[in-house]
């Protein structure tokens, strides 16, 4: 959370209209969930690690790290998929394993990759918009959507707090550890019971002193505030526009196949 | 009404306020008149009353008992009321982590003035202009989180600014503050009373109270021990330690220095530093 946050504000693609890349994520991803293609697939995945890497200047490194998460995830939840254990060998591969066999079919194979792949693109959609926007621009984006308030004002107030919450419990985790309050197993859970339970204290607390901060700048119930102006420029929505005519054609293109 | 008290902007009338129904008293009758324009400091042990006498200010918390007047009208705790007060007698808030609810500090600074009713356009120069004047310019896109205590601290200080209110009550603006910081923070504050604006200033440093306030108030279990110019106050070991201050550096050196027969008697107590080397120079002169 904390990685994410850090790197779109120092994302190259930043300034970029935040319409402009709610857009581009949102629509890419419909395609590559609707086509379930491997090409497109592999067209998505290769424009927005371009776009998220090149242009947002985000190391390579790093965004392959953020990248292993979801596939590990992607993985271990395929493998019912792609692996079968059955008296009766499929095509694909059968490893003997006494009476029974490790098995799977070309088709099972197939669907597994395909779902691997239309996830991972679909992934990269949103570590695009996450990457290279700030959260503030995807709040202005949801409001200029007509999300209901209460949504981007309880969304505005958590991604807020979270950062003081987490600093704060992280200040009490040093507090215990100074205390050996990791000493073993058992102090460990028992220490970070106590943290959690501290901080639930701590946020209402909180709460209740934001709400009174709130009020003190005459806050009526409504959650009113500027929003920064990044104008959207005709080349952008251009290549845009084309990239996703292009899906478009592949998707209705495949789908004839 | 004479000249006197229509200079009075903040009237405080026996005033009483518990947190908890029938719990013990935070303000046990605290009275006092602050003047138009005037730089006024709060001080007292910590738990006196200073920050609920200021969210009683502020229409947050309302008396149990007694009265708060506001330019010589009682406060209206009706909703347009506290609007119209709380447009007029803003509050920087001890922990900036309390006051800042933004995504970016470009949002929170434009909430205020837009819950005033102020048209968008209008708040956006507003905004861009107090960015400007507490040079918040460079970390106007930041998120709040990613800032410096002492930036949150400008930032809540530019929040408040931005309303334009006639009051500014600063509750110990330079807390956890390096020394760099609390510098800047006070010429804000330096900066805010060269425009007029009355500051009330509740603090633990009685050496920049002395130097700074032209009146000291000095708060002991939810009541006034004294009211005074700062060196009256500051001269009154008594009181300073039934609340637990020190008399200021400055004032103790230059006692000293007048048993010792440095310094002459009948002068006028040094407020600063400046004032006191002014003092020896002029003596070591004569």
């Amino acid at each position: 959370m904390i990685v994410v946050d850090k790197l779109c504000y120092r994302s190259g693609l930043r300034y970029v209209n935040a319409g402009e890349k709610f857009a581009f994520s949102m629509i890419t991803l419909l395609f590559c969930v609707i086509s379930r293609s491997l090409v497109i697939a592999g067209i998505v995945f290769a424009v927005n690690a371009y776009l998220t890497v090149k242009k947002g200047h985000i190391a390579a490194k790093q965004y392959i790290k953020l990248l292993a998460v979801p596939f590990t995830f992607l993985i271990l939840s395929t493998l019912a998929i792609i692996v079968n254990i059955s008296k009766v060998p499929l095509d694909a591969y059968a490893i003997p394993v006494g009476s029974f066999f490790i098995t799977g079919s070309f088709q099972s194979l197939l669907f597994g990759i395909q779902l691997i792949a239309t996830a991972m693109a679909s992934v990269t959609c949103l570590y695009f918009l996450s990457l290279n926007t700030t959260m503030t621009d995807i709040l202005g984006v949801l409001t200029k959507l007509h999300c209901p308030e209460i949504l981007t004002e309880l969304m505005l107030l958590i991604y807020r707090f979270i950062f003081v919450l987490m600093d704060t419990a992280s200040a009490i985790m040093v507090s215990q550890k100074s205390r050996l309050g990791n000493r073993d197993f058992r102090t460990s859970v028992n220490s970070f019971g106590k943290m959690a339970a501290g901080l639930l204290l701590r946020a209402f607390k909180r709460s209740n002193a934001l709400y009174d901060a709130m009020e003190s700048r005459c806050y009526d119930g409504k959650i009113r505030v500027l929003e920064e102006n990044h104008p959207a420029r005709k080349k952008e929505i251009a290549a845009i526009a084309v990239f996703e005519l292009i899906l478009l054609v592949l998707t209705i293109w495949r789908s004839f196949l | 009404m004479n000249t006197e008290e229509q200079d009075v902007i903040i009237e405080a009338r026996d005033v009483h306020y518990a947190y908890e129904e029938g719990g013990p008293h935070s303000l046990n009758g605290v009275s006092l008149k602050i003047k138009k324009g005037r730089k006024v400091a709060f001080m007292g042990a910590n738990g006196c009353g200073k920050s609920t006498f200021f969210l009683c200010c502020n229409g947050i918390y309302k008396p149990e008992q007694g009265t708060i007047l506001f330019k010589g009208k009682p406060i209206d705790y009706s909703k347009k009321g506290l609007l119209d007060l709380r447009s007029r007698v803003g509050i920087v808030f001890q922990d900036p982590d309390n006051q800042l609810f933004s995504a970016s500090v470009y949002q929170e600074i434009s909430f205020g003035i837009l819950n005033m009713g102020v048209p968008k356009e209008i708040a956006r120069e507003e905004v861009d202009q107090v960015i400007g004047h507490l040079e918040i310019t460079p970390f106007r896109e930041r998120p709040a989180h990613a800032l410096s205590g002492g930036q949150k601290k400008q930032v809540s200080i530019a929040d408040i600014l931005v309303m334009h209110p006639e009051v500014i009550i600063l509750d110990e603006p330079a807390a956890a503050l390096d020394a760099k910081h609390t510098k800047i923070v006070n010429q804000i504050v330096d900066g805010l009373a060269e425009a007029g604006i009355t500051i009330l200033m509740a603090t633990h440093d009685i050496d920049y109270a002395l130097s700074w306030a032209d009146e000291i108030v000095l708060m002991q279990e939810g009541r006034v021990l004294r009211h005074a110019d700062p060196v009256t106050v500051c001269t009154d070991q008594e009181a300073l330690a039934m609340t637990n201050q020190e008399e200021p550096a400055v004032l103790k050196l230059f006692e000293r220095l007048q048993k010792k027969g440095i310094l002459k008697e009948g002068l006028k107590p040094p407020v600063n530093i400046s004032e006191l080397e002014h003092y020896i120079e002029a003596s070591s002169n004569a």
